[in-house]
């Protein structure tokens, strides 16, 4: 019983890591831009097309591919924000919300005229491996994606604090009209700001392609969670979307062990439901909405 | 100013003589089909946009109400051999009931996480119905009982019954929602949408007025829901709680012109005929052509023309009625 508990945990916090890597781009778009991103899944989704394609054609190592779905996913994201995003900021809710959501269904549906809708899968030599621990079992390839992942919100963290252009962002995501004032051009962080989100994005789609099988409505899965990990670590807070996220991973993974295989989901709607009921700002801040 | 609301009454009735002609007209079924589809979306567009349109909810999840509705009368066919069209009303007082839960736990958000929590509250209901299998019939769903030519069981013989049945819930919504806009309810309605906090610093209610919205809203959205099953003759959760109901509500009201009377109904006939013209062009088995072409259209809509269609044929009305109100002044003048 408690191993069972024990792996349970185990798995959902490996998971976890990937599903942070979401939320923090989800968060850290909200954050500056002020944009719920809808799309953001669907970039996961690309970037495990991108290391799909290097990995069968150019026999690229998933993991390695990161340095190519990460700069391709951070120029997207940059153009995203100059060409389209950038349109409809002050516009009311209607736009603002329907854009990233058309862009979503745009994307889902692409992918399905482009790639099919059969499931894509990576053989690497770490596929399979794993390692012993005890009685628990942790898998290779979810170890590294979870040692990445952490490693990638770390860099941004450091990122955030101590480079010019973090600090310009997390002073626009204070207050846009003072950051504004002291120089700082809106347009520009906004496009950084995007386009990091979105290399993330991309790095989890690549670190999620030795063990997960890549198709059009991947995403879904990915963003379902971010955005209740978002809403539980209050919106717009990295570290909180960080821990909420792990969480998440672990409340996921002991519902499909202890409620049954399709009860995944249920539990996390329950959560995102129950979080909203009795704490709608978040479990680390008192901001309202 | 009398002269347009005038016109205008004179083509609501040119448009409502050609949509009760229509199917006279046309005997091919693929076609009686496609206008049923229109009709039924526009009315679903319409129940979505009084709550969407006017007080700006934005939800995503209306397949909640939807997929109620349908469940209620089928399971009340089925199981107690109640008429469909008495289901019909059930299922809108069950989607009533589900809207007062649902609506408080979401309005307490705003914006974008409005319509995330809509979403889950209509994936929630979707999953619930997969597990219920001895009541539900779970996952495999069932066929409607075939009662043969039965119009007291909402069953008929040909489509063109279906037809005018969906029709007349078009003209149902249409006309509550005229009702609505000219009524106090709607003025509300507009200032909650525009701006809520400042509503209710002026006395606006605005939970009370989203709330009765919503059930409004839920209420019609069901009544869809009873009439697709009993037209497809067959429910399952994936079906009755799909998220293309929900996605398909918002964008036929977006791209027709949210907020809008006609807005929803301009929007399924460009959508839905689109969609006719690409799947008669490029034959069935393109999954993703119809979304696609959606979606570009939306996209469209949002960066150029947030009124939407309506807004466009507005502007070029008034530009040709100016153009004509110039010449008529030129006229004397030349002569």
């Amino acid at each position: 019983m408690l191993t069972t508990v024990a792996q349970a945990v185990v798995n959902g916090l490996l998971i976890g890591g990937i599903y942070a890597l979401v939320s923090i781009g989800v968060t850290l778009i909200f954050g500056v831009v002020k944009i719920v991103n809808f799309a953001q899944g669907e970039f996961v989704m690309i970037g495990m097309y991108i290391s799909f394609y290097l990995a069968t054609n150019f026999g690229i190592d998933p993991l390695v591919s990161l340095v190519i779905s990460m700069p391709v996913l951070f120029v997207v994201g940059v153009l995203l924000q100059h060409f389209l995003i950038r349109r409809v900021l002050g516009l009311g809710d209607m736009p603002q919300i329907f854009l990233t959501f058309a862009l979503s269904l745009l994307l889902v549906n692409l992918a399905l005229l482009l790639f099919t809708a059969n499931y894509r899968t990576v053989q690497t030599p770490y596929s399979e491996a794993a390692i012993q621990l005890g009685t628990l079992y942790i898998p290779i390839a979810k170890l590294i994606a979870f040692a990445v992942a952490m490693a990638l919100s770390g860099l941004l963290w450091a990122f955030l604090h101590a480079t010019d252009i973090g600090k310009a962002m997390r002073a626009a995501a204070q207050n846009r009209d003072v950051a504004m004032l002291m120089g700082i051009n809106p347009d520009r962080v906004f496009c950084v700001a995007v386009g990091v989100a979105l290399a993330l994005a991309g790095a989890a789609g690549s670190l999620l392609m030795p063990f997960y099988p890549a198709y059009p409505l991947v995403g879904q899965v990915f963003v379902l969670m971010a955005f209740v990990a978002v809403v539980l670590g209050t919106l717009g807070n990295i570290i909180g979307a960080l821990i909420a996220s792990l969480m998440m991973g672990v409340a996921e993974s002991l519902g499909i062990q202890f409620v049954g295989a399709d009860s995944g989901l249920i539990v996390v709607f329950a959560m995102l439901l129950l979080t909203l009921a009795v704490r709608p700002s978040g479990l680390f801040g008192g901001r309202n909405r | 100013m009398y002269g347009l609301v005038h016109r205008g009454g004179f083509w609501v009735g040119m448009a409502a003589a050609v949509a009760i002609v229509l199917p006279l007209l046309v005997s091919s079924g693929f076609a009686i089909d496609i206008f049923i589809r229109i009709l039924l979306f526009a009315f679903i567009g319409v129940a979505w946009n009084l709550m969407g349109g006017y007080a700006k909810q934005l939800s995503l999840g209306h397949a909640a109400y939807f997929g109620l509705g349908a469940y209620t009368s089928t399971i009340l066919l089925i199981r107690y051999g109640v008429s469909p069209w008495i289901g019909m009303l059930a299922g809108g007082v069950v989607a009533m009931l589900a809207s007062l839960p649902i609506g408080a736990l979401c309005f307490r958000l705003r914006g974008p996480y409005f319509a995330i929590a809509t979403i889950a509250t209509a994936q929630v209901l979707m999953l619930l119905f997969l597990k219920f299998r001895d009541f539900a019939w779970g996952a495999e769903g069932t066929t409607m009982p075939n009662l043969g030519d039965a119009p007291l069981m909402m069953q008929f013989e040909g489509k063109t019954p279906y037809y005018y049945v969906a029709l007349a819930l078009l003209a149902i919504g249409l006309i509550i929602t005229h009702r609505i806009e000219r009524s106090w309810m709607g003025y509300y309605l507009v200032a909650v949408g525009e701006d809520e906090d400042a509503a209710e610093a002026i006395g606006v209610d605005a939970t009370r007025i989203k709330r009765n919205i919503y059930l409004i809203s839920a209420f019609l959205t069901a009544l869809a829901g009873t009439f697709y099953v009993q037209y497809i003759y067959f429910i399952d959760p994936n079906t009755a709680f799909s998220f293309n109901v929900s996605v398909e509500a918002a964008l036929v009201s977006i791209v027709g012109g949210i907020g809008t009377l006609w807005g929803p109904v301009v929007g399924t006939v460009m959508l839905e005929s689109t969609s006719a013209l690409l799947q008669s062009w490029l034959g069935g088995g393109h999954g993703g052509v119809q979304l696609t072409v959606y979606s570009l259209i939306l996209i469209a809509v949002i960066v150029w023309r947030p009124s939407g269609l309506i807004g466009i044929l507005t502007d070029a009305y008034y530009r040709v009625g100016r153009a004509g109100a110039v010449r008529a002044k030129e006229v004397p003048l030349d002569g």
